[in-house]
C-alpha cells in the first residue's frame, strides 16, 4: 500500500474509486482490468467485504518482492498522468460483464514470481490500458490472454441465448478470434482425427443429402457407422442447420474449449472453476453442432475448399502438439496458472493470427458455401416438418432421400397435373404420401387444384344457410343434424318455389315479383301489421341490400330504386 | 365435445347472400318462371328467416330434451313444425 500511495502521492486523487484502484493494483497484479474491475465493482457495492481479506492473506505473501518493482516502476509512470484520467480510462475501457465469478478461483493460485513479473505490467497497465506494451513476454501473454477469456464468455454467453431463440447472431465483431477459432478447430480436427471424429458425429445427421454425395465418402462412411445419435443432438440439429446458424457457427470460436481439454488433460487443473467447466461442456455441445455444419458445408466440396483444407493441414502439422495445446489452451484462457507455457502461449497466438489470416479467407469461402447451401435448407427445412426427425435419426435416410426427393418430384409433377384434366386429387395426394413421406412439401400443392372440383354446388349453396343455422342455435350439433338441416331447406326451397308459382299464375304473371314474396311471408306470418317487409328488410340484411331493396332518396331529387 | 360428429359453434357468418345460388335454385325449380331484380334478395331474407326460425325450434327441442348438442332428432321436430309454418 505505501508504495502505491507514494507513487500517487498526489493529493487530487480522494475518491474513493481511486483508493479502490490502488489497492486493486496491489492485490492481484496479474489479470490487473477484469480483477481491479471486479474489485472496483465490490468495494463500490459492498465496501470492504471480500476483497480486502483476500488482499490481506494475498499481501503477505506478495508484499516483500512485489513492492521493489512496483515502486521503481509505478513511481515513474503514475506521476505524469493524473489519477483521474487514469480512474477514467479504465471505467472507459473496462467491459462491463462482472468478472467476479473467475475472480475468486483465480486470485489464490498465483506464485510471487508470476506476481513480480505481471506486477510490473500492471502498474503500467494502469497507465495505459488500452495500450499493452509487448516488452515483458510473459505479462502480454497474461494481458492478451485475460480480456481474451472474458470476451469469449461473452460471447458464450450471447451465443446460447441465439442458439436459444433460434436467432442469428451479429458475427462482425468477433472478428480475429473467431477466425483464429476455427483454425485451432480445424487444426485439430485434421491433425487428431480420433478426437473429432466423435465429436463431429452428430453433425453429419444435418447433412443435406445432395451434397453428400460429392463429399469424401469414405471417411463419413466410417464416422457414420461409429456415430451413436443422441436424442439431444437430434434435437439441437434443427437450430443448427438454420441458415444463420450454420455460417455462424463456421466461425464460431466455441470449440476451442473442447480442443484445448483434449489436449489439456495433461493442463488439468485442479482449480478449474465450475464456469470453466461449465464454459467447456457448452463448448462441446457447440462443437458437436458447429463441427457438423462445418463438415456439411464443407461437403459439397468443391476444389477450392479442399485447397484450403490441406492449407490448414500444413499450418496444422507446422505447429507441433505439445505448442498446439498449450496454445490452445492458452487462447482458453483455462492455463493461466501455467506460467512457464506463457511465452509460448504468446508465440502461438502470434501464430494462429498469421493462419488466422488464412482462416479468413478460407472462412469466407466456407460462408458462401453455406449461403448457397442455405437454399437447399430453406427449402426442406420449410416444407419438411418431419427433417429434424429423418435427419437425426439415420443418415441413410437423408441419402436415400437425395434420390427420391428427385423422384418424387418427377412422379408428383404429373400427379399435379393430372388433377386439371381429370379430377382424383385425393387419391393422388395420398398415393404421394405413402409412396414418398418425406416429401410432404409438394402434396399441398397437387392438393390445391385438385380440390378444386367440389360436391355439389347445390351443397355449397346450402351450406351458407346451414352455417347461419348454427350460428343461430348458439349451440353445437351434430352432423347428421347439418344433414337435415340441408334436407329441410331443400323441402323449403321446393314448397317456396312452388308458392311463387302459384302466386305469379294467380296474378297472371310469368315474372316473380316482390308482391308476391311480401304475400308468401305475411303468409308465413312473418310480415304482419306489426311488422313490415321493410322491417324486416332491415333487420337482417346488410345495407349494401338494403339499398336495393328499400328505395331512398339521392341527391339531384332521385329516388334509386324506382319505384 | 370432444365427440368427432359434433360441429362447434359458429361465432361469424357471412352476410354476404348467395344471389347466383338462388337465382340458379328458382331456374332449376321453375325454368319457365323469372325473378325480377332484387327477387333473389327477398328470397334470400326469406330464407335467412326460415333457418333463424329452425335453428330456434330446434334449439328449444335441444333445450327441451336437457341435450347440450343440437341432434338430428331434434331439427326433425323443429322441421316438422317449421315447415308446416312457412308453407305459403
Amino acid at each position: 500500500m505505501a508504495d502505491t500511495y507514494n507513487s500517487d502521492s498526489e493529493p487530487t486523487t480522494r475518491t474513493l474509486l481511486r483508493r479502490v484502484l490502488d489497492t486493486a493494483d496491489t492485490r492481484t497484479p496479474r489479470r490487473r482490468r477484469s480483477a481491479r474491475i471486479g474489485v472496483q465493482k465490490a468495494r463500490l457495492e459492498m465496501p470492504l467485504s471480500s476483497p480486502t481479506k483476500m488482499n490481506v492473506s494475498r499481501r503477505s505473501q506478495r508484499a516483500r518482492s512485489i513492492e521493489r518493482l512496483a515502486r521503481v516502476q509505478t513511481s515513474g509512470h503514475l506521476d505524469e498522468q493524473t489519477p483521474r484520467t487514469l480512474l477514467k480510462n479504465i471505467l472507459l475501457t473496462a467491459p462491463e460483464s462482472s468478472i467476479m465469478m473467475p475472480e475468486p478461483v483465480v486470485k489464490p493460485v498465483p506464485t510471487p514470481q508470476v506476481v513480480q513479473s505481471s506486477r510490473r505490467k500492471s502498474s503500467q497497465g494502469s497507465l495505459e490500458l488500452q495500450l499493452p506494451e509487448l516488452e515483458p513476454p510473459t505479462t502480454l501473454a497474461l494481458g492478451l490472454l485475460a480480456p481474451g477469456r472474458r470476451k469469449q464468455r461473452l460471447r458464450l454467453s450471447a451465443f446460447q441465448q441465439g442458439v436459444d431463440q433460434g436467432l442469428p447472431l451479429s458475427q462482425e465483431p468477433h472478428g480475429n478470434a473467431n477466425a483464429s477459432s476455427l483454425t485451432s478447430s480445424l487444426n485439430l480436427t485434421f491433425a487428431t482425427p480420433l478426437q473429432p471424429q466423435s465429436v463431429q458425429r452428430p453433425g453429419l445427421a444435418r447433412r443435406p443429402p445432395t451434397r453428400r454425395a460429392v463429399d469424401v465418402g469414405a471417411f463419413l462412411q466410417d464416422l457414420r457407422d461409429t456415430s451413436l445419435v443422441s436424442p439431444g443432438d437430434s434435437l439441437r440439429t434443427p437450430v443448427a442447420t438454420l441458415p444463420t446458424d450454420t455460417v455462424l457457427e463456421d466461425t464460431q470460436p466455441f470449440s476451442q474449449p473442447l480442443v484445448g481439454r483434449s489436449p489439456s488433460v495433461y493442463h488439468s487443473l485442479p482449480c478449474l472453476s465450475h464456469t470453466e467447466a461449465e464454459d467447456a461442456e457448452r463448448a462441446v455441445s457447440h462443437r458437436t453442432q458447429s463441427s457438423g455444419p462445418k463438415l456439411q458445408n464443407y461437403n459439397p466440396g468443391k476444389q477450392a475448399q479442399l485447397l484450403a483444407r490441406k492449407a490448414k493441414n500444413v499450418d496444422a502439422i507446422a505447429m507441433s502438439f505439445p505448442n498446439k495445446s498449450s496454445a490452445i489452451s492458452g487462447e482458453d484462457g483455462v492455463d493461466l496458472l501455467q506460467d512457464g507455457i506463457d511465452e509460448e502461449a504468446e508465440e502461438r497466438m502470434e501464430e494462429n493470427l498469421s493462419v488466422s489470416e488464412v482462416m479468413d479467407t478460407t472462412g469466407t469461402q466456407g460462408s458462401v458455401r453455406t449461403e448457397n447451401s442455405k437454399g437447399y435448407r430453406e427449402m426442406t427445412e420449410a416444407v419438411e416438418t418431419n427433417e429434424p426427425k429423418g435427419s437425426s435419426e439415420d443418415e441413410d435416410i437423408s441419402d436415400r432421400r437425395a434420390s427420391p426427393e428427385l423422384a418424387s418430384n418427377t412422379t408428383q409433377s404429373p400427379q399435379a397435373r393430372r388433377p386439371q384434366f381429370l379430377e382424383p386429387a385425393p387419391p393422388s395426394s395420398t398415393a404421394v404420401l405413402s409412396s414418398e413421406p418425406l416429401s410432404t412439401r409438394l402434396p399441398p400443392r397437387a392438393r390445391a387444384p385438385g380440390s378444386r372440383p367440389r360436391q355439389d354446388p347445390h351443397k355449397t349453396g346450402l351450406s351458407h344457410y346451414v352455417k347461419f343455422f348454427s350460428f343461430c342455435a348458439k349451440m353445437p350439433m351434430e352432423k347428421k343434424a347439418v344433414e337435415m338441416v340441408e334436407k329441410c331447406l331443400d323441402r323449403y326451397f321446393q314448397h317456396l318455389c312452388d308458392d311463387l308459382e302459384a302466386f305469379a299464375a294467380h296474378a297472371g304473371r310469368k315474372t316473380v315479383r316482390p308482391e308476391d314474396l311480401e304475400l308468401l311471408m305475411r303468409r308465413q306470418g312473418l310480415v304482419n301489421d306489426q311488422v313490415s317487409l321493410r322491417v324486416l328488410v332491415e333487420r337482417h340484411l346488410p345495407l349494401e341490400y338494403r339499398q336495393l331493396l328499400i328505395p331512398c332518396a339521392f341527391s339531384g331529387n332521385s329516388v334509386f330504386p324506382a319505384q | 365435445m370432444a365427440v368427432s360428429g359434433v360441429l362447434s359453434q359458429r361465432t361469424h357468418v357471412r352476410r354476404k347472400a348467395p344471389r347466383a345460388f338462388l337465382r340458379r335454385l328458382f331456374r332449376r325449380q321453375k325454368p319457365r318462371l323469372r325473378l325480377e331484380t332484387g327477387g333473389d334478395l327477398l328470397v334470400h331474407l326469406n330464407c335467412l328467416l326460415f333457418v333463424h326460425r329452425l335453428a330456434e325450434e330446434s334449439r328449444m327441442n335441444a333445450f327441451e330434451n336437457k341435450d347440450g348438442v343440437i341432434k338430428k332428432e331434434h331439427v326433425l321436430a323443429a322441421a316438422k313444425v317449421i315447415l308446416k309454418k312457412s308453407r305459403g
